[in-house]
């Protein structure tokens, strides 16, 4: 049976039936006697930024003591190319305190969220983020969700266009639906006026999540690849004449099916800058059409593309565009990691990258991150910049601040030093907020990396540039396939561990240890840095070293991504 | 039904016939009670020529009001006491609680006794409040008539001990009234005392020579509000089993609050929703050690238990500070109100002496029970008592403290607890099955509300419920949540209100979501509803009293006295009922 025919997902009629995204949120917000939200409702949040989760630690308490799940909410704001104001970056840190856990967590799509917010905080929260112009629309839900850019403040005019780009495309995807407004910010419904209506989306929306970035080469911290839409910047003259455009790229997959898996983008033409939101526009209308709406497991644009096949995908693209696109265009990725520390500008602003590790903004012992953050804002000097990478840039400090800053940086710790390896670590957040984690994941990984950089420095690879990326579950938050080392959690305590993926973002990885654990994972990872340190060329990165000596197999595409395992690996 | 006794041995029947009137007595209603007693004085009137007869006593009684004003029910039992013992020596007694009678009235009782508590720091109950006030404006009548004596309760360990029976003594002399007997004030350990002052007082009222009215001597008063003769007491507790102990705070909550069911099989307690279980608890052993060290006694075993068993080692009197200093020779402490936040060991550790385990216990006073608002209906539990208990934590004068109960209750792991039944004739459910009820019940207060929910369920009562309850953390503190919501669910409770203080940068309390409710809140009390506070006396109850009337005003288009006005006909109509601690 053709796939468009089959019967629609569940969520396909919670959509169709959600007047625009309402459901009865409004009304479940209102039910004193529990921290949920109806069921439909809880999808129907997600296309507002809201997510119902619990607190996964005290599960086990919570019968015991009459008391119903732990529920509390994660609230993402939409952040186009991750840029905050001072007063903003103040306006989310106060959020954070008063309404949610008291942190603040950076994520892989530049944005930031909220965790541990209650029913009864969620519209202060939201209404409070507002009196900043911050929102939360889209963050998550089938729509295109917060748009990424490479974050390049030094190189002035050409990020300022990259940004910009990430912020026309974000407007022109927004949903047109007022229910965001109405719903968390109390704007009045017009009665009797214009009927409402998603021109682009239609009332369905997407058949699923839909992510875009803006590359700015060599910098590929955007993992443009890893997204379903990527424009590539091409610079010619120190001036953006354009954008390749990749399309495809996704990282979701379902541990023990095979017919899901990771995939890269395709690099599928060129578009000069005018062109980007109609293309952006376009390849959205043809997975809104395309897309799988019966299985939610093969709705992403990725699987549309395997399934029509490329060519006929990209045909279908042109015939909607007045100009079709043009022959890709070279470029050169060599990184996907952030350069910590200052970086200055010709007109004399400077910028401070600092590592945030896991992403997460708190006051620890000794670091008192979030504070000094603050006292660097309190300055109300340049431009907060979240990173694809979890950290966060200092941003456009004139001259007559920097200094000011710098204090701030030492006085604070916010110049934490990191090894290689851990400047180069991702990890979501998986337990205890995120309902899917099978295993640890942003609790882990800092001890992980903290065993393994005994190897790296016995080896001599103290500052070796290797990324390494965990998830706690195979749905890819923290873009695990596109890392040299990839960790995805399969049960508590237990990951499988890939290798072999490009440093600068190109190549995915190949599963190499099923079902280990952190003994596992260490055992494999040191006899590995040992050959790597003794027998890799000049310049060769680890994951190039690994496929080179037939560690793993080369992955090619998502199609080859479970082929070519080990033999006992095959199943 | 009424609790027993019904007919005393005493009555003029044989024993089969006191027997059998029991039996069908023990069944009956109020009403079939009010019924049958109309029909008996008119089946007497239609059938004897004759003024029927008074059966007891044959002579002519003088009148005796017994006026009580009680927080926790302490008063209104002795008040019972007297009655009784009033009765015997041929007064026509009458005991009235201070909420229902006016200073007209007042001025008008021949013979008065006034058996009033004191709460906190020198609060009169709140029912007695509008009494008291009205006693002390200037405007207040001439008791010349009157004779009294006043028995004061209270608890040494506040500095404004007594106060409000030392302000009534005052008071009724003052307003010309005679004083008949001096006025006694009784601690925490106060029925000794109370007792004695009852039967010394009672004889100097000497029945006055006046011809006996009808009226006088056809009334048989008999006590329906004490407990059954061969149930539980104080004295002699039940031994319950605890057969469930949960901690209901998550494991981040600030607080420490459990919920613990006791089987009370066998042990003759017929409790109502909104009756008291009383708990005798035990000392913390530690602490019982400590003072032994302290006063050179370490190793008496008998003293040791009589510590944690029958002495209350956690308070600290300015009598006691006293009596120690002329023990021991210890100087006083200079420092004004040094006893408030202390316990006797830091009377003993301030100033080290060695006692004879005699001067020790002559110190000490006896360990008081502690009272629990019962959390379920015999109707929906059968022979169990639910008790929600916060275990009580704090430091003073830096020092570590403990409840006594509720630390015994939540920490020791104890298989069994010894309890009694303590009636709150106060704190029941409407009659009227239909009547709506609004419960406010924040933190440990919604014990009872959990009771009186369970048994509007068990009788399928049709009238509306509506709680509002409160406490710190939504996520760590909403007691009995997935039980509110299956009620909400099947419709038993109406509708529920919450605040939690602690959610969110401004604090926020029940009265807040009370104001927020107003208007419906109003609509319910028009509609007839009952409206209970359970909780906390100092800071929520005042609170909630004040949101109720600035309610009534705002809903009301009312002054603030007209608002006072109307919730007084409120409660007077017995729709404004408080178990407050």
């Amino acid at each position: 049976m053709n796939i468009l025919e089959r019967p629609l997902s569940a969520n396909e009629h919670i959509k169709s039936n959600s007047n625009f995204l309402r459901g009865t949120i409004a009304e479940g917000l209102t039910r004193v006697e529990t921290g949920s939200l109806a069921d439909d409702d809880t999808q129907l949040t997600k296309f507002h930024g809201i997510y119902l989760q619990d607190d996964r630690d005290l599960r086990a308490e919570r019968g015991k003591q009459r008391m119903e799940k732990a529920f509390i909410f994660m609230a993402r704001m939409r952040v186009p190319g991750g840029i905050l104001t001072p007063a903003q970056w103040l306006a989310s840190e106060k959020v954070a305190l008063e309404r949610g856990n008291g942190t603040l967590r950076l994520t892989t799509r530049q944005t930031i969220q909220f965790h541990g917010i209650i029913k009864s905080n969620l519209r202060p929260a939201i209404q409070e983020l507002n009196t900043e112009l911050l929102d939360t629309i889209a963050a998550c839900g089938d729509v295109n969700r917060n748009v990424v850019a490479s974050v390049d403040p030094w190189r002035g005019k050409l990020h300022e266009t990259v940004t910009d780009t990430a912020r026309a495309i974000a407007t022109h995807l927004l949903p047109r639906s007022r229910a965001w407004h109405e719903i968390w910010i109390g704007e009045e419904r017009v009665a009797g006026g214009v009927e409402e209506d998603e021109p682009i989306y239609g009332r369905t929306y997407m058949p699923r999540k839909f992510k875009i970035a803006v590359a700015l080469p060599p910098h590929n911290d955007v993992d443009a690849l890893a997204q379903d839409l990527s424009f590539i910047a091409i610079v010619e003259n120190n001036q953006i004449v354009g954008y390749n455009v990749a399309a495809g790229g996704g990282m979701g997959m379902t541990h023990g099916e095979p017919d899901t898996y990771p995939r890269p983008g395709d690099i599928i033409g060129f578009c000069p800058p005018d062109q980007v939101t109609d293309v952006a526009e376009k390849v959205v209308t043809v997975q809104r059409d395309f897309g799988d709406r019966s299985d939610r497991k093969h709705a992403r644009l990725k699987y549309t593309m395997d399934r029509v096949g490329i060519d006929i995908f990209v045909a279908e693209v042109n015939a909607r565009l007045a100009t079709p696109l043009q022959p890709a265009r070279a470029f050169a990725f060599t990184t996907t990691g952030d350069r910590l520390g200052w970086a200055e500008s010709a007109d004399g602003t400077s910028h401070f990258t600092l590592y945030v590790e896991n992403g997460r903004v708190t006051d620890l012992p000794g670091r008192k991150l979030r504070t000094g953050l603050h006292k660097v804002a309190e300055l109300d000097a340049g431009r907060f910049i979240i990173t694809a990478n979890q950290n966060l840039v200092l941003a456009d400090i004139p001259a007559s601040k920097r200094d000011a800053v710098a204090v701030l940086v030492s006085e604070y710790g916010l110049d934490l030093k990191a090894n290689g390896l851990r400047r180069n670590a991702i990890a979501c957040v998986a337990l205890p907020t995120c309902g899917l984690a099978l295993a640890e994941s942003e609790r882990y990984l800092p001890h992980l990396v903290t065993r393994l950089e005994e190897t790296l420095e016995r080896v001599g690879l103290r500052d070796e540039e290797i990324t390494i990326r965990m998830t706690g579950c195979p749905n890819g938050c923290a873009r695990p396939y596109m890392s040299e080392i990839g960790l995805v959690g399969r049960t508590p305590g237990l990951y499988n561990l890939y290798l072999g993926a490009s440093h600068e973002g190109l190549r995915m990885n190949k599963l190499y240890k099923r079902d280990v654990d952190d003994d596992g994972i260490v055992a494999a990872l040191s006899p590995l840095f040992e050959a790597y340190a003794r027998d890799r060329q000049i310049d060769e990165r680890f994951g190039d070293f690994v496929v080179r000596t037939g560690v793993v197999a080369r992955t090619r595409t998502g199609l080859d991504f479970h082929e070519n395992l080990a033999p006992e690996l095959r199943s | 039904m009424p609790s027993s006794p019904l007919l005393p041995k005493t009555a003029p029947f044989a024993e089969d016939q006191i027997a059998a009137l029991n039996s069908v007595m023990s069944v009956t209603t109020a009403d079939q009670r009010q019924w049958l007693s109309g029909f008996l004085a008119g089946f007497e009137a239609a059938n004897s020529q004759q003024q029927a007869t008074p059966a007891v006593p044959p002579a002519r009684r003088a009148p005796l009001t017994i006026l009580f004003g009680t927080e926790s029910g302490n008063a209104e039992a002795l008040a019972a006491q007297a009655r009784k013992a009033a009765t015997k020596l041929g007064f026509a007694p009458k005991v009235v609680d201070m909420a229902d009678i006016t200073l007209a009235q007042l001025a008008e009782m021949p013979n008065v006794l006034v058996i009033a508590s004191t709460w906190g720091e020198g609060d009169p109950p709140q029912r007695a409040v509008d009494f008291l006030d009205a006693l002390m404006a200037d405007d207040a009548p001439r008791l010349d008539k009157v004779r009294f004596a006043v028995l004061a309760l209270g608890d040494r360990a506040y500095v404004q001990f007594c106060e409000v029976g030392k302000r009534f003594d005052e008071r009724f002399a003052a307003l010309g009234a005679t004083r008949i007997a001096d006025r006694v004030d009784c601690d925490v350990d106060y029925e000794a005392p109370a007792n004695a002052w009852i039967d010394a007082t009672l004889p100097t009222l000497k029945p006055a020579d006046e011809p006996a009215t009808a009226e006088d001597s056809a009334v048989i008063h008999v006590d329906f509000a004490r407990a059954a003769p061969d149930g539980p007491t104080r004295a002699k507790p039940f031994a319950a089993e605890v057969t469930e102990h949960v901690r209901l705070s998550g494991s981040r909550s600030t607080s420490d609050t459990h919920h613990l069911e006791l089987s009370i099989e066998g042990s003759g307690i017929l409790y109502e929703p909104g009756d008291a279980l009383g708990v005798v608890p035990k000392n913390d052993p530690a602490l019982a050690d400590s003072v032994l060290a302290a006063t050179g006694l370490s190793g008496d075993t008998a003293l040791r238990s009589a510590l944690i068993e029958r002495l209350d080692i956690t308070t600290l009197t300015g009598k006691q500070v006293e009596d120690f200093s002329k023990l021991t020779g210890a100087a006083l402490p200079s420092e004004p109100g040094w006893i408030a936040g202390r316990q006797i060991i830091d009377l003993l550790e301030a100033a080290p002496a060695r006692l004879t385990p005699e001067q020790l216990t002559g110190l000490l006073r006896p360990l008081p029970p502690r009272y629990y608002s019962i959390a379920s209906s015999r109707k929906a539990v059968g022979e169990e008592a639910h008790l929600l208990v916060a275990a009580l934590r704090y430091e003073s004068h830096g020092r570590a403290r403990q409840g006594v109960a509720s630390i015994d209750m939540t920490d020791r792991g104890r298989d069994r607890q010894n309890v009694f039944l303590r009636p709150n004739q106060h704190f029941r459910l409407p009659a009227n099955p239909d009547r709506p009820i609004i419960m406010v019940g924040p933190g440990t207060g919604v014990a009872p509300f959990r009771g009186f929910l369970q048994e509007r369920e068990a009788i399928g009562a049709k009238g509306r419920n509506w709680l509002f309850f409160g406490h710190r953390n939504y996520t760590h503190d909403f007691l009995y949540q997935l039980e509110w919501q299956d009620w909400l669910k099947s419709g038993v409770l109406s509708r529920l209100d919450v605040a939690f203080s602690r959610d969110q940068p401004a604090k926020r309390y029940v009265q807040d979501t009370m104001w927020e409710s107003r208007v419906d809140l109003a609509g319910w009390l028009r509609d007839g509803a009952a409206l209970y506070v359970c909780g906390d006396m100092n800071a929520m109850a005042k609170d909630v009293h004040a949101m109720l009337l600035r309610i009534l005003a705002d809903q009301g288009g009312k002054d603030e006295a007209a608002a006072k006005a109307e919730l007084d006909a409120i409660r007077r109509d017995g729709r404004y009922l408080r178990d407050v601690y």
